[in-house]
Parts: structure tokens; sequence; C-alpha cells
């Protein structure tokens, strides 16, 4: 396999990795960097767990070529909190125990995340439309949505 | 009963909604699932699937596969030496050349690399010869069926028959005013954890300690496949299970299989290997829903008192055995309902076909028996000309009735519960007009259904369990059992039960997760029995650390002070403080009394065995104890019914739910959320779709689960009571909030389009056309 | 996965160099949305493919113009910029709607018009709103550039009628100025769902009557076309239920008459019927219901 050196910058950090060609951006994330909060659940784009945020826009990592990330700015799951302190969404994502088993939380997070970023006031349909592409067996997705609304507030009031 | 919150339980750690013990670590990330680990000299295993129903190979090359340098091994059924497991009568093959479902194995391969690893398994050439096979329940028990299995040759599994007889149910039907027949039949579904399985096997090269990290429901169980395939002690194997990414019943026996077939190339490789499977490959191997062929008969008076009812319960195992006899087992003593009938009569068996095969699925039966029966209490309520509600209001079990099994019950709360869910919800009025609508475009409808269910493992097999719990000198407690967190939340909620009986806060207590090396096996964290059953010995193990822990404080003269205590019996210690009855104010730490119990060589742990009062019942009728109680619910769905396209949007669902106690309010209502989604999509788009064997829909792209914008409003009722044989008096939850969504749902498009679905699930084209398209 | 080789042009010439070099050996990557499942799970229709062309940095496929009687989209204009942009959802917003139904939000940031197009899956839901306003797609080789109407593009499902040198850099859509339109999918589920079938309809009223419209089902027929039939029968005629139960009936018709009757014909007859009803209801403001 041809490899080739790919820059770009994952959770502010420039990075410089040596990767396969063909390499996807899920692996590269896990496998090359060493950041396995990021999930594989489908590895067809349907789960979400492998969402990252790339320039500003949740997306599926495991059907993102790597290569075409280069000189682009990646956000994982690892990049949400800064020096120790919960970002707001991942404190209400606790607070509402809007979590069970947790494999697909990292990408709940990073879809809530791009989406806020966005937009600090959305209406719930909003929310459950930015989450529609994570999929989640345990918590029937109410407390999530409880917990994104509250997250918001928090967005607005910074 | 009262809703929680109403009955004052005067617990000081329960009843409230404890932040998760896992929670950091899932929302940073830090959290290790299996397929997350990684170890030097790490290399990868994968199985090749031989993709057809029912053949034999004739002939298999590996010598190319082989030959690609960095493949370090390709194993066949002919190179293991046990490639059958030990699981049971029709057990699971590691490996096979008599390939009977189209997920079985048939070599796997070890490789340095994962490409490597997919161009080995491409490179293996195999020659199949196809014979014929046998899909449905009813080609199945057609005479002259190809057999599945030799020793079953009509592919009846004779082992999973479990009869009911209860009275006589031929002089109840002579008796009976009308008698009505019906037959439904629920499909194959896919549990949908997000996490596929995973594993990872290192050995010891020293002592031989094979150590598997795991995706495991239950790790023990993992265990036994693991020493069975290597042909070794279980104290050889040391099982760690890892954060589990959802399970639902789903990761016992596959991920057995994986764990055992990595842990062989582990030995035989030398290195560690992780396995790990495709979405796809979830699809094939791991257990499914049994879609069940329910035939009902029902024996009514005019005045509404069914008083016989027959049925025949039969299920589709697929091409092994998989929990079926112990599913059934459950499935009889529900098998008609939360109705006291005088007499019953019911068969419950599986046949074998060459399917993926059916398992363990949040319900273990019940999802799939509710659906059909709780349609049919309504098509007789119908016949009689009475109202559902009040059908069920004559019949529903109350104190002092008995149900299938015969059992006298107490703290029966059903009528009450669904009185007040379709009070809430104006349940009898909305049906009655929603029955008088004509549009043929949109239409609305409500449905209800109500059920019971057996807490805990009852007579399907000994509920009992063991914990372990260590105070450290520093007043932290570290509380260890064979139970294991699926994510429902096992850890917090054993936390704040240990919390409870020990008396101190939850913030000093962890509880690490399970490692088959560590604590004695617990049985398996299934049936919703973790907190109402498997939490019964860390109670008990609380308890004695207590009283351990008091007794040190007097023994160690932290009271000498007050001549009033003369022992242990003389003081209490709750919210980590120990202070005498008499004087209350006066506290000690409950750390300084562990650091001065361990300097002074005092015991500071225990472990405790709980096993519950027996559960027997007669095998041949069934009549008896099957359960030390039961919890029951309460469903009402609200939906509305595209009639032009058959569209179902599931747009509001009340559930009710009798949880005993909730020990912690916040993850009851995480399962009883969770439940309702997965109810919805049971009732109305999830089919794995099987076609000769073969299946057609293997990821999310086609199976399909409800997402967030699917999620209807959800109106939540917990209500609590005072039966105490659950742990701290809690009851099973997570089963029950989902068994019974889908019933109401079907009862709930029937009164927006006046037809009945019975065939599972009612998507698109069934709701249109009252039939299945292909 | 197999093996494949990345390409960066930066130019479009580049790109189109590229094509030529190496015709069926490079595949451009646009979104990837497909690509990526299509090279995860071994596609026959990659089994030539070496060399990935990645078409991020070509300026002449970004963008969107309003020009006086068309409006021309960049090929790599992602699903959310569709959705997002201000001029489509004026002049065309029944393509605005229909992009916002494909797949997620992951999906529809990444995924382009040109590659769903290209993809050339006649379950797209782009397909039938750009159908109906007469969508052509801009082909440019080495050799020069051409116009091919989308609904003639198509030569089967998954694959378009392209030389191995050419490739897609712009859908060039009428301006619907003055007509009011709808775009209704039935789906499985409300979201991250595969079109079960889908109606796009543009109409133009006049003094109370129908002075152009275009009628265009989604997933009915094997390549993506207006139904004439359909749009002559209600052209000139005041808007009613009942008259669009009958442009129904001629689509479902027609539909039969070019793929025959088939297993799905049974359910798909009544509901590409309703469907139609029903977008023609919402475009004229008519109630569905």
């Amino acid at each position: 396999m041809k490899k080739m050196t790919l820059n770009f910058f994952l959770n502010d950090e420039p990075v410089s990795l040596e990767i396969d060609e063909n390499a996807r951006l899920l692996d590269v994330i896990r496998d090359v960097a060493g950041l396995t909060g990021t999930k594989e659940g489908c590895g067809v784009g349907e789960c979400g767990a492998c969402t990252v945020v790339l320039e500003g826009e949740s997306v599926d990592s495991c059907i993102v070529l790597a290569a075409s990330v280069e000189g682009k700015h990646v956000m994982t799951v690892e990049g949400l909190s800064k020096s120790g302190q919960l970002d707001p969404i991942q404190q209400a994502v606790l607070d509402h125990h809007a979590l069970q088993c947790g494999f697909c939380t990292p990408g709940f997070l990073m879809s809530a995340k791009a989406l806020l970023d966005k937009n600090s006031n959305p209406t719930r349909d909003e929310i459950k439309m930015a989450i529609a592409g994570n999929l989640c067996r345990c918590t029937g997705y109410q407390q999530l949505v409880e917990a994104f609304e509250d997250a918001a507030k928090q967005y607005q009031a910074r | 009963m009262p809703l929680l919150g109403e009955m004052k339980k005067n617990y000081r750690v329960l009843n409230q909604s404890k932040p998760r013990i896992d929670g950091v670590d899932k929302v940073t990330g830090r959290a290790h699932y299996a397929a997350d680990l990684k170890f030097v000299d790490m290399v990868y295993g994968g199985c090749l699937r031989s993709g057809r129903s029912h053949a034999k190979v004739v002939k298999m090359d590996t010598s190319k596969a082989k030959s690609i340098p960095g493949v370090l091994a390709v194993v066949t059924a002919d190179d293991m030496p046990k490639p059958k497991s030990c699981a049971g009568n029709a057990p699971y093959m590691y490996l096979t050349n008599e390939v009977k479902y189209a997920g079985d194995v048939v070599a796997i391969v070890c490789a340095e690399t994962k490409p490597l690893v997919a161009e080995a398994l491409a490179a293996i050439e195999v020659e199949y010869e196809d014979l014929p096979g046998v899909y449905t329940i009813r080609d199945a028990i057609k005479p002259g069926a190809p057999a599945v299995h030799p020793q079953y040759p009509d592919n009846v599994f004779t082992d999973s028959l479990y009869p009911i007889r209860k009275g006589d149910v031929e002089q109840g039907f002579a008796q009976a005013d009308l008698i009505i027949e019906r037959e439904y039949e629920t499909q194959y579904i896919e549990h949908s954890y997000i996490e596929p399985e995973a594993v990872v096997c290192i050995q010891n090269p020293a002592d031989g300690v094979m150590t598997v990290h795991s995706s495991s429901q239950n790790p023990f169980f993992t265990r036994r496949y693991v020493a069975d395939v290597l042909g070794v002690g279980m104290n050889e194997v040391r099982v760690f299970q890892e954060t589990l990414g959802g399970s639902f019943g789903g990761k016992e026996e596959g991920v057995g299989m994986v764990a055992a077939r990595c842990a062989y190339l582990c030995r035989l490789v030398g290195r560690p290997v992780k396995m790990t499977f495709s979405r796809e490959e979830s699809f094939l191997e791991s257990a499914k829903r049994h879609p069940f062929l329910l035939r009902y008969k029902a024996g009514v008076m005019k005045d509404g008192r069914i008083v016989a009812w027959e049925g025949t319960q039969i299920d589709n195992c697929g091409a092994y055995n998989n929990q079926t006899q112990f599913m059934n087992s459950r499935a009889s003593i529900h098998s008609c309902g939360a109705y006291t009938i005088p007499n019953v009569k019911t068969d419950t068996y599986g046949v074998f076909t060459n399917n993926i095969h059916g398992g363990a699925m949040r319900g273990y039966s019940s999802p799939q028996l509710l659906w059909g029966q709780e349609q049919f209490i309504e098509e007789i309520a119908e016949e009689l000309g009475m109202a559902p509600l009040e059908f069920r209001r004559i019949n529903c079990l109350k104190d002092g009735t008995t149900n299938a099994t015969g059992t006298v019950l107490d703290h029966v709360n059903i009528q009450e519960i669904m009185d007040y869910t379709t009070a809430k919800t104006d349940y009898q009025s909305k049906r009655e007009a929603y029955k008088a609508q004509t549009s043929t475009k949109k239409r609305k409808g409500i449905g209800l259904a109500i059920a019971h269910r057996g807490c805990g493992l009852g007579a399907e097999s000994p509920d009992a369990s063991g914990a372990m719990a260590i105070a450290n000198e520093d007043g932290s407690v570290l509380i260890n059992t064979g139970l294991a967190e699926n994510g429902q939340g096992l850890k917090t909620a054993f936390a704040q039960i240990a919390a409870e009986a020990i008396g101190v806060p939850y913030e000093t207590i962890r509880f690490y997760g399970t490692d088959t090396q560590a604590i004695a096996d617990s049985g398996m964290t299934v049936a919703s029995r973790g907190t109402v059953m498997g939490a019964q010995s860390t109670r008990k193990v609380g308890f004695k650390l207590n009283e351990i822990m008091r007794a040190n404080a007097v023994a160690l003269g932290f009271f000498k002070d007050q001549a009033q205590v003369k022992g242990p019996e003389d003081i209490v210690l709750e919210d980590g403080f120990f202070h005498s009855v008499k004087q209350p104010e006066t506290k000690v730490a409950f750390k300084d009394v562990c650091n001065a119990s361990l300097w002074s060589g005092r015991q500071m742990a225990a472990y405790e065995w709980f096993m519950p009062p027996a559960c027997i019942q007669d095998h041949h009728t069934g009549q008896g104890v099957a359960f030390p109680n039961y919890a029951y619910g309460c469903v009402v769905a609200e939906i509305e019914v595209d009639m032009e396209t058959g569209y179902v949007d599931v747009q509001k669902v009340t559930a009710s739910h009798d949880v005993g106690t909730a020990i912690n309010p916040a993850l009851v209502l995480g399962q009883i959320y969770g439940g309702i989604l997965m109810g919805q999509g049971y009732a109305v788009t999830e089919e794995v779709e099987v076609s000769n064997g073969k299946v057609r829909n293997q990821n999310f792209e086609n199976y399909i689960i409800p997402t967030a914008a699917d999620m209807p409003e959800m109106d939540v009722n917990i209500f609590e009571c005072d039966d105490d044989r659950g742990t701290f008096g809690a009851k099973s939850i997570g089963e029950p909030a989902t068994e019974v969504v889908g019933a109401a749902i079907a009862n709930a498009i029937y009164n927006a389009t006046g037809k009945r679905i019975r065939e599972n699930p009612a998507n698109l084209e069934r709701v249109l056309l009252g039939k299945k398209l292909r | 996965m197999q093996k494949l080789s990345y390409l960066k042009p930066e130019s479009l010439q580049q790109a189109l160099e590229y094509l030529n070099q190496y015709n069926a050996k490079v595949k451009p990557y646009a979104g990837g949305t497909d690509l990526m499942v299509q090279l995860r799970e071994g596609s026959s229709r990659l089994k030539d493919v070496e060399y990935l062309m990645d078409l991020q940095d070509i300026a002449e496929l970004r963008g969107i113009e309003v020009k006086d009687d068309c409006i021309s989209i960049g090929a790599m204009t992602s699903h959310t910029q569709v959705n997002e942009s201000e001029v489509l959802r004026r002049y065309v917003p029944f393509l605005s709607v229909a992009s916002s139904t494909v797949g997620s939000t992951q999906i529809r940031n990444k995924g382009t018009v040109g590659g769903n197009i290209c993809n050339a899956s006649p379950a797209a839901d782009t397909l039938s709103p750009f159908v109906s306003l007469n969508a052509r797609l801009t082909v440019v080789s080495v050799d020069g550039a051409r116009e091919v109407m989308v609904k003639d593009a198509m030569e089967k499902a998954g694959k378009l009628k392209l030389a191995a040198n050419e490739m897609v850099t712009r859908i060039v859509i009428d301006r619907l100025d003055g007509y009011e339109t709808a775009f209704i999918k039935l789906g499985r589920r409300k979201a991250l769902a595969i079109s079960r079938m889908n109606a796009a309809v543009a109409v133009k009223l006049e003094g109370g009557v129908i002075a152009d419209v275009r009628i265009a089902p989604g997933c009915v027929f094997a390549t993506p076309d207006r139904v004439e039939c359909a749009e002559a029968l209600v052209k000139g005629k005041a808007p009613s239920a009942a008259l669009f139960e009958e442009a129904g009936k001629a689509v479902s018709e027609e539909m039969i008459k070019r793929t025959g009757i088939r297993w799905s014909t049974e359910y798909k007859k009544p509901v590409v019927e309703a469907l139609v009803q029903r977008a023609l209801c919402r475009a004229c403001g008519l109630p569905e219901d």
C-alpha cells in the first residue's frame, strides 16, 4: 500500500501522520493517532458512532477518505474537554443520565457540538434532526434531547 | 399503590438519581471497549463464513492463503481438535465442514494486519455441495422435512417442550358461550447494539493463562467456551469484561464463539490476537429474537369471563440451540398473559431450521407472546361486544388469583396501573372516537396492552449470586460481584445498594467490573435479574460489612466514653459515620475506624452468597411456584396511520410500570425510554429478512431501527410498592420496559384502520396491503 | 479495501488530464458518502479503479450562480449547502426540501449533488426535483464540454452515460419564477431513510388555472423522468383534489407501461398515485387530507 504523509489539525494540535493513501479517517484517528474515543459501529455511515467535527461540520469518519482532510481541522471527543474541564455538552449528558452503554455517546456529543457551535438556540426538532444520524439502542433518545437543550442554554450564556 | 415519591421508603442512598459511576469515562472517550485495546506484537484474526444455508464442504484449499507473507495461520475444522462447542444438545460449531446456516464459519485466519486478514480470507478456496434445507416453522414441522440435526429427525427440539396443564380445558370449552381461535406470527429482529462484537486474547508465556478482554454480556459464559476450545481448566482462562457497548441478550453465545476462535489463534501463533466483527458479521452470527408462531383458542362466557385457554407457541430456533429451552420455560409460564383463567392448556416448543438462530433478546419470549396475546384479548372482547378495557378488568390478575402456573399471587397492582394509565390518556373516549373515523388519508389510533412478568430467573435456573465488599484504610470501599455492567447502569445501582446497606455515602463506593479470576460466577446478567436478585448478595455483604465495622468500632474503643454502648448493636453506621443510638450527635468517622482496623489487623472485608427460596414447578403440568414475584406494566400507544401509504407514525407512548423500588429513578427512566423505542421498532419497522436462510439486510442502511426523529412523546409513570422480595424491594424493569410496547402499537393500528396485523411488523406494505410484499 | 492511490488535482485542467490519462482507472472522489461504502463492500463497479481523485480544490465545481433563466450549481455543492442556500430556497424550494431529506446531517454535510447524480441510484432523493427542473449536466473532458439532460444521463442503475475521460462539473436547472413547488418523500422512518418513493412537482398558476406544471415521481422508473401525460392532463385546468387524483392515476399507468407489473406494483401503484396527488395539492395550497 502506498504511504503518504498527512498533515492536519487534530483537536487543535497540528499532527503529521504516515498513512495509507486509501485509509479512512476513522482508522487514522483510532489506529494511527491512537484516539479510540471515536467508535466504529457500522462502517457505512449509518450509525454515527464515528462522528467527528470536520471544519465545523459533523461527518461520519468511516466514510471520509483520510487523505482529503489535509490542512483541515478535525475534532474528536477527546478534544471536547479543555484542561480537565468538561464541555457543557458533556456535563449535560452526565446530568441528564443521557447515556447507558456509552458506545454511541462520543458520536452524539460531536453531532451536538457541531449543532450548538452553529446554532446555540435550536428548537427541539432541530436537535432531533441534528442527532438523527446517530443511532442509540439504549436510551430512546429522550434524555439526550433534554441534555442538549440544557447544553444549548450554557452555550447561549457563553 | 403509589407513584414514585408518594410512598415513604426512607432510604438514604436509594430512590435517588445518583450520577453514573462510569459517566465521566464515557463522555470523555476514555472508556475502553474491547476493540479499543492494543498490545505490543498484536495481530488480527478473522472468520470465513460459508454464506450457504445448508451445505457440505467438499474441498477446501488453504495453501494460497497460507503462502501470503504476513499470514500467520489458517485453521479449518479438520485442524481443530474440538470444533464442536460445549453448548448443549445442538451445539454451535467453532468451525465446521457441515454448514447449517449462512453464518457458520468454515475457516479462521490470523495475520499481521487487518487488510492481510481480508486478503487471506479471500484466498481460501472452498467447494461446497448444497443440501436441501428447511427455513420456516411451518415447513420444519411438515412430515418428511429435511432434518437439520439427525438427533431431532422431525426438527422438533423436544428438550424445549414446556407444557402447562391447569384445570380441565375440555370442560372449560364445553361450558363456554363462545370459542375463538386466532394465529399470530412474529419475525426475527436484531439486538442492534451499536458496538459490534470484539475480543482480544493474550496468553501469558510463563503460566499459560489465557487472558481474554471481551465485549461479553456474561464473562463467565465466555470463559466456558474458551476453556472448552483450548481443552484447559477454567482456572487457566481469565476473562475481563471490557466496557460493553450494549448487548440486550445478544453478546452471550456469540461472543463466546469469537472468544474461543480468537483464543485458539492466540495460542497457535503465540502473540496477542484481536478479533472484531464487522456489522455484517454481527448480523449473521449473533442470535436474534426468536420468531414465534402463536396459535390461541379461548372459551369465554357472555359475562366476559375467560373459562378456557389453549395455545401452541412454536419458536424458530434456527440452526443451533441458543437457550430455547430456558426461554420456552418463561414462555409457558406467561402463556395466557396477565389473566387468571381456570382452565389452561398450552404447549411451547422450538423447531430447528437452517436459519440464523434465535436467542436471548430483551424480553426472552415476552415481546412475541404479548404481541399475539394482547391482540387476541381484544379480538375476543370484540366478538363478545365488550370494551377491551372492561374485558381486561374482568380477567386480569388480582390479589389471590392464579396465573398459568397456578401460583396464588399477592401485591398485584395491574388493574390499578391500567386504570390510572387509561384515565390519564383518556383512552376510552379516544378509542371510541377513533373507531368512527372514515378518512381515507390519515387516521388516529390508540392502543392498550398490559403485562405481568416473573422477576429474575425464577424456576428457569438458580437465581443465586455472590458479592464481596472491601473497606480500605481511607474509608473508600470496593465492591465486586460476578454480575456484569451491560450499559444499563448496574455498577451504579449496585454501588447505591452497597452504600445503603453498609451505611456509607455513594461516592465512597467503586465497582470496577468483572474479572473471572477475582470473583465467583454469579450466573448471567440476564432476565432483568441484575438489580432485583443479583444484587441481593451485594445487599447482604453490605449488611455484613456494616456489622463487622460496627464491631470493630466498639472493639477499638471509639465508643469507650459512652457507657451505654455495650456492643455493636448499640451503635449505627450511616452516611459514613458511626454514632450510638442514644447519643446521635457524637459522630465517629468511618474512615477513622477503617484506618484503625487495618493497623490492628481486623477484618474489613466480607464475601456473602445469596440463595433465594427455591421455585419449583411440575415439568409435566407447569404448576407450582415459577417466580418469587411479578412486575406489572401497562402501555398506551397513540399513533397516526397514513391510510394511503401504510406509514405508522407513533406519536405518543404512555408507559406505567411497577418497579417495586426505584433504586435510581433516572436509570429507571432510561430503561423505559429505551424500551419504548425498541418496542416501537419491533412493531413497525424491524425485521431481519431471511429468504431460504440468506439474510437480506445485514447493516443499518436497511435494518431500520428508530432514530431520534422517530421518537414519540413519552410519558412514563413509575409505580412503587411494598413487596420486599427483590433487593430493597426492587422489581425487574429492563425487559418490562419493552415487552408490551409492540402489542399496544398493534392494537392502536387496529383502532385506526379496523384491520388486524397478525404478522409482525406493521411495515408500510403490511399496513396498506394486509400482507408482506415478498 | 482495495489498494488505491490518491490524486488531488489543483485545477479543472489537471483533473481532466488525469481522467484522460487514466480513464476508468481513476474515480472522482466528491463527498465519498457512496464511494467509500462501495469500496468497503468491494463493489464490482470499482474493480478497475486504481486512483481516487479528490475534487475538493477545483473552483469550477463550486458555487451556486443565478442567471436570468437558469441556476448553475457546482457539482461539489453539498446537500447542506443546497438546503441552506437562500437563492435555491427562493427559486426552487422543493430542491431545498429534497436535499434536507437525504440521509443524515453527517451525510448531507459530505454528500454532494454531483455525487448524488453520478452515483446513479434511482432512489437518490434529489433526482426527481432535478428532473422536474429540466436539469442538465455540464460534462467536460480535455476535448471540450457538452450538456446532457439528467433524465437522459443514466444508462442504468449505477451507471451514467459518460465517456471514461469525462466528468460532471455543474448542474444547470431552470429558474422557476412564479412556480409553487412540493417534494414529498415516503421513507420507512423520519430520518436516515432511503426513499421508498417520492414525488416532486412544480406548478405555475395563472388566473386560477394551471398554466404550467412539472411532475416527476421518484423511484418508480428505471431512470428518472417527468410524466408528460400527467402534466398534459392537468394543464389549463383549475386545481382540485379530484383533478390531481387523475394525475396520480396517469403517473401510475405510465409506471406500469414502462416497467410492467412487478412484484412491488401492488404497493407502488396506489402509493405513487397518493404521493403525486398530495404533492400537487401541497403545491397548490389545497388540503392534503
